[in-house]
């Protein structure tokens, strides 16, 4: 695993899309995750926002975030189906192949996995002239989907080619979900991971896990945590996982610290993966020194 | 009150019964009709106030766009390319519903050829699916068109030929994307591997519910890397049940085919040379009827 395989997202830096841009590739990284705020909150519109992208060599690994989108009826469904379609427009005009598609958190939505499935698979289609494919994420306090396995479940049963999962290691660690990669998920089917970790063991109320979320996230390497992201890359990369990996960390102290130095942390990361992963590639038999 | 009983769609969830036409845009309207006379098409009407071409064989139609501006883009291209593909429904308004609630995206108004009100729906690349009900009773182009005097309304195919197919390009990996959508919109099934009927064996060929065309999906080749290659409407298929009988017609009328390699004519198809910068027609021996 290398450098190559990592992606920084504009969430964790301070500062201009321009300058984030920069600061990611100068770091050496060669792709980056973006949000819809790097397009709509650029000062000088959209178009400016595509061409920094387009023009600063980094592959978009994917693009954030459609919430609250599944469970929801009437004329809410049809506010989220607009929303939805901007979001893809916008995910297709930066170059990326992959939205970032929320378990929803909205007190409207209905929990009918018969709806969640239905919705999903519209998503998909909507997703399907732009070649755009739909990581679905289990967000920890989602209101009806909350854990990898649910959301696993639902993209099963939708069985859509540009519909799969996105797994964000800090919702797994925030609930202590056992066996996330289990034999049933499809390697196939995961299709971004995104890491961080955080600096407390645990996050006990869904209000806990949202502040934490949001604002005192560490690269891996960095948190309490370092076992258990290790073992979940290494389950994943033994699974047969071989997509992006990037870095989803918002820590409000990385956005007021230089960019480079925070850039310089993703690396660091990197380099502790990396190293977690080559011990792991070696013949597992051989280390422990068995004839078996 | 009623309730829904959660029974399965049917397998031809629209009404689907074939095809009602082929929408081309091109710059160069003269040139591509001179093309399409060739092939045996004959242009019957003319839109009332765009500059649009009704062309007619046999039951195919074929409409020329060449109004300016097309879907709100500035120019037409040169080179005649498949912007619709308009397909007989049951019921056009239901056909377009029950689309867009499975998440087709509706087409961008006034963007259509005609004035009469036709749903659709967007297709690949630039291409739009339109929904048409009215083909039994009702002409659809007697609202726009205006037929040319003097001119059979009616001209008969040469050699019997009718729609077969259209076909598609699609980028890597994107099979069953493009699977996933005809299966869900329309209920188009995919032929086993290997079911091929022209003489290009490769993609996947998916059969209209209503078994009256096909569209095959190619994605690019191996080794294609160099190659521009995107999703769009590439190509029409047309079927005859005699292709060398057919080929022989057309090459009566100045048509060439390509006669060298894999592709050369045979009694399962043939592959006109590439015309007017990347216009092409397959023939294919067909089962299907004309």
């Amino acid at each position: 695993m290398n450098l190559d395989h990592f992606g920084m997202d504009t969430i964790t830096l301070a500062g201009s899309l321009e300058a984030k841009l920069d600061t990611i590739r100068g770091a050496g990284f060669t792709q980056v995750m973006l949000n819809s705020a790097d397009l709509v909150g650029h000062p000088d519109g959209e178009r400016a926002a595509i061409t920094a992208v387009r023009t600063s060599g980094l592959r978009v690994t994917g693009f954030q975030v459609l919430r609250d989108f599944e469970g929801l009826s009437g004329h809410l469904h049809a506010y989220k189906v607009d929303v939805a379609k901007a979001m893809l427009r916008m995910c297709s005009d930066l170059g990326s192949r992959v939205l970032l598609a929320c378990s929803s958190v909205s007190a409207h939505a209905s929990g009918d996995r018969e709806l969640l499935k239905k919705d999903l698979q519209k998503l998909a289609m909507l997703a399907v002239p732009f070649g755009i494919r739909i990581a679905y994420e289990a967000l920890s306090w989602g209101r009806h989907v909350n854990l990898l396995s649910q959301a696993w479940n639902i993209v099963q049963e939708a069985d859509r080619a540009n519909l799969g999962l996105c797994i964000d290691s800090y919702h797994v660690l925030a609930h202590r979900a056992p066996g996330v990669v289990s034999d049933e998920l499809d390697p196939v089917k995961v299709f971004l991971v995104q890491l961080s970790d955080f600096m407390w063991q645990e996050t006990r109320s869904p209000e806990d896990r949202i502040e934490t979320a949001r604002h005192y996230r560490v690269f891996p390497g960095e948190g309490v945590h370092s076992d258990e992201i290790a073992a979940l890359i290494r389950e994943l990369d033994a699974a047969g996982y071989r997509g992006d990996y990037s870095f989803e960390v918002f820590n409000d102290d990385y956005k007021q610290l230089p960019l480079a130095m925070v850039a310089g942390r993703a690396r660091d990361s990197v380099q502790w993966i990396a190293e977690l992963v080559s011990r792991r590639s070696l013949p597992a038999r051989r280390t422990t020194g068995s004839t078996a | 009150m009623a309730h829904a009983e959660p029974l399965p769609e049917p397998s031809n969830p629209l009404g689907l019964d074939g095809i009602e036409f082929i929408e081309y845009a091109t710059s160069q309207p003269q040139a591509f009709g001179a093309l399409l006379q060739q092939m045996g098409f004959a242009a019957v009407a003319r839109h009332r106030s765009r500059e649009v071409m009704l062309y007619r064989q046999g039951g195919m139609n074929l409409i020329v766009n060449s109004h300016s501006p097309l879907r709100g883009k500035g120019t037409l291209e040169e080179t005649p390319a498949i912007v619709a593909i308009a397909l007989r429904v049951r019921d056009a308004g239901y056909a377009h519903k029950h689309s867009l609630e499975r998440g087709a995206w509706d087409m961008p108004t006034r963007a259509a050829a005609m004035e009469l009100h036709i749903p659709g729906i967007r297709g690949v690349g630039d291409s739009l699916i339109y929904f048409v009900d009215r083909y039994r009773d009702f002409s659809i182009y007697d609202v726009d068109f205006v037929a040319l005097a003097g001119v059979d309304p009616k001209p008969k195919a040469l050699a019997g030929l009718h729609w077969f197919g259209v076909v598609q390009t699609i980028l890597n990996d994107r099979t069953q994307d493009w699977l996933d959508f005809y299966q869900t919109l329309f209920g188009f099934t995919a032929l086993p591997r290997g079911q091929y009927f022209g003489i290009l064996p490769k993609g996947t060929l998916l059969e209209s519910p209503c078994r009256k065309f096909y569209l095959q999906l190619i994605e690019p080749p191996p080794g294609a890397e160099d190659i521009h290659w995107d999703e769009g409407l590439v190509r029409v298929g047309l079927g005859a049940a005699d292709i060398p009988a057919a080929t022989r017609v057309l090459r009566d009328r100045g048509i060439v085919f390509i006669d060298r390699g894999s592709v050369q004519p045979s009694d399962k198809g043939a592959l006109t040379q590439v015309y007017l910068g990347g216009v092409t027609f397959e023939l294919v021996v067909s089962h299907l009827q004309p």
